[in-house]
């Protein structure tokens, strides 16, 4: 393939080229699938798994992954694979939480400031100043102390310390794209600053935003799993991703209780980290 | 240059001082406007075995029974003075419950920080430099993986291997050089991806530079290229990133030395947080947005010295404008 673009016309290369932009890379393919799985965990974990998340067999207890048990079995027998699919739809949905909320609060301060200018621009600076001073991982530990110790509040926690990276590229991409060309050129055709806002600005904007909402999305799923790690999540019997890991840490002679939810966690935020750079790289 | 430098360097002080502050009055209204309230109901946690005379002394001094306000403007004069009030837990005063905490923190994070650095500058010259195609196609998507694997799973893995197999370390003894190597290790592997990222996008910037190419037909080695002409220039970008790395490392802390066992300030905020020490709490906090603003300061200011081309006005306006995104 390579060796014969030299000889094709310029045009063709333009054409192929065009059309290769669209072509979605192997890798991404596997990350989509990897990330459709998840999805599928959270919404029906039972079309998975026949086991019963909180219910073991003290007799099967501490069993190395078999085929019986993919992922083995922890200390009461409980079917892991059955616990991690089960606890997907928490790790899910707060991860999806925390995005949600990091990316509607910073777009509004980011869109406020770059559009606004001025005093708001100002003070908003100085909000996300602070946020960006406090180390994100502590400020969530501070929020989820302060709120109490539950999934929903550690998923808040997380997305609030998250607002400030929100604020921060919209505010630049609002900047980038109100000084083009063609928001001037809407001025000069008598359209007015929500027209301007609305029909220009927001949509050469939200690219970039949700390619970082993307990536945010698997950071979101690490910060909370931290979060569950050291018992700020929902109590056992809850099978958060972190607090599986958490509780296999006692059972030095079951490494799969460690390794198996640690794999889940990283082969889904490494699908998730692969579809956010493929969305940027295709802008 | 002096003396717009001059101006600059004031300017941005200044706005590093105000940060500090706001961020010391927003973690204050976050622990005590939020709903629950953490200090009165440790006060009365039978557990505790404060008699209502102490409970009274405690509620006096932090101003409990005033308005937030009140307490907010006593609280912020006791920081600005340096006085960062007594643990509830402990009782001890906490500035020196931190200052025991400190030193262990620091090496952990120091060691950590040049051991992320180390392992960055290496990914970045192998992605450029390493014969197979494959190999630096593999060594390139490193960093997104050490971005996908969370700091406790790290930390775990290295345990099991080094400590429980090859008996490399203990963690009976946690503060041994061995020990603090592999728990540095473990704060710095998350921290060098993005680094590492960084670098790979300047260097492969540079190189394709006009000098890069005039260098190399001058008869330069390609190591010699790296260190003497390539490094400095991709460095400069990466200094800026510095203090996001330092609040990284700070964050990472709390995780690295709970699995390690290691008493630092990760494990006061641990304990802090378990048994609501609002104190200790907030003044962690406030000590590591201190720590933050002033490397950012210094990383700010050093910058137009470390590349004259950027003078104080462009180096502002290029910083608000600088995206947090890592490059691709």
């Amino acid at each position: 393939m390579t060796s014969l673009t030299g000889l094709v016309a310029p045009t063709e290369r333009i054409r192929a080229a065009g059309r290769s932009a669209v072509r979605v890379p192997p890798t991404v393919a596997i990350a989509a699938v990897v990330i459709i799985i998840v999805l599928l965990w959270s919404l029906v974990p039972w079309l998975f798994t026949s086991y019963d998340p909180s219910v073991g067999d003290t007799a099967e207890k501490l069993m190395a992954p078999s085929g019986a048990h993919w992922f083995g079995t922890d200390h009461l027998g409980r079917d892991v694979f059955a616990r991690v699919v089960h606890g997907t739809a928490s790790s899910v949905t707060s991860a999806l939480v925390a995005v949600s909320i990091g990316l509607v609060v910073g777009s509004i301060i980011g869109l406020a400031s770059g559009f606004l200018r001025g005093a708001v621009d100002v003070v908003l600076g100085r909000v996300v100043d602070v946020l960006l001073a406090i180390p994100s991982f502590l400020l969530a530990v501070v929020i989820v102390s302060s709120l109490g110790f539950q999934t929903i509040n550690a998923a808040i926690a997380t997305g609030v310390s998250a607002i400030a990276i929100f604020a921060r590229l919209m505010r630049a991409e609002v900047l980038r794209a109100r000084g083009s060309v063609f928001v001037e050129a809407s001025y000069l055709q008598g359209g007015n600053r929500l027209h301007a806002l609305l029909g220009h600005i927001l949509p050469n904007t939200y690219k970039s935003v949700i390619a970082l909402a993307v990536l945010q999305f698997g950071t979101s799923i690490l910060v909370i799993a931290s979060l569950a790690f050291l018992g700020y999540g929902d109590p056992p019997p809850a099978s958060d991703w972190g607090l599986l890991v958490a509780s296999g840490k006692s059972y030095a002679t079951a490494p799969w209780l460690i390794y198996a939810p640690a794999l889940v966690i990283v082969i889904t935020v490494l699908s998730v980290n692969r579809i956010s750079t493929w969305l940027r790289r295709t802008q | 240059m002096s003396r717009s430098y001059g101006r600059y360097a004031l300017l941005r002080a200044a706005q590093a001082v105000v940060v500090i502050l706001l961020a010391y009055i927003g973690t204050f209204l976050v622990i005590s406007v939020l709903p629950g309230d953490p200090i009165t109901n440790m006060l009365r946690d039978p557990q505790n075995g404060l008699t209502d005379d102490e409970i009274q002394q405690i509620v006096a001094h932090y101003g409990l029974d005033k308005p937030v306000v009140i307490q907010l403007i006593l609280s912020l004069g006791r920081f600005v003075t340096g006085d960062l009030g007594f643990s509830l837990q402990s009782n001890l005063p906490v500035s020196q419950l931190l200052g025991d905490a400190l030193p262990s923190t620091l090496t952990l994070a120091g060691t950590a920080l040049l051991l992320s650095v180390a392992i960055a500058v290496v990914i970045a010259y192998g992605v450029q430099y390493l014969p197979s195609r494959w190999a630096r196609g593999v060594l390139r998507s490193v960093p997104s993986l050490f971005l996908s694997v969370p700091n406790f799973v790290v930390g775990l893995i290295l345990i099991e291997i080094f400590a429980f197999r090859l008996h490399a370390f203990t963690t009976i003894d946690p503060d041994s050089a061995a020990a603090t190597l592999f728990a540095a290790l473990t704060l710095a592997i998350p921290v060098s991806a993005p680094l590492a990222e960084v670098l790979i996008a300047n260097l492969d910037h540079e190189s394709r530079q006009e000098y890069a190419l005039v260098a190399r037909s001058r008869g330069l080695s390609q190591a010699r290229l790296f260190a003497r002409h390539l490094v400095k220039p991709s460095m400069l970008p990466a200094v800026a990133m510095i203090a996001l790395i330092v609040g990284e490392l700070l964050g990472g802390a709390v995780i690295t030395e709970t699995i390690f066992g290691r008493d630092g300030l990760g494990t006061v905020v641990q304990k802090a947080v378990t048994s609501q020490d609002v104190p200790v709490l907030q003044a962690v906090v406030s000590l590591a947005a201190v720590v933050f603003v002033t490397v950012n300061l210094l990383a700010d200011l050093a910058s137009p010295l470390l590349d004259p081309r950027l003078d104080a006005k462009s180096e502002r306006d290029a910083k608000s404008e600088r995206k947090v995104v890592v490059p691709v």
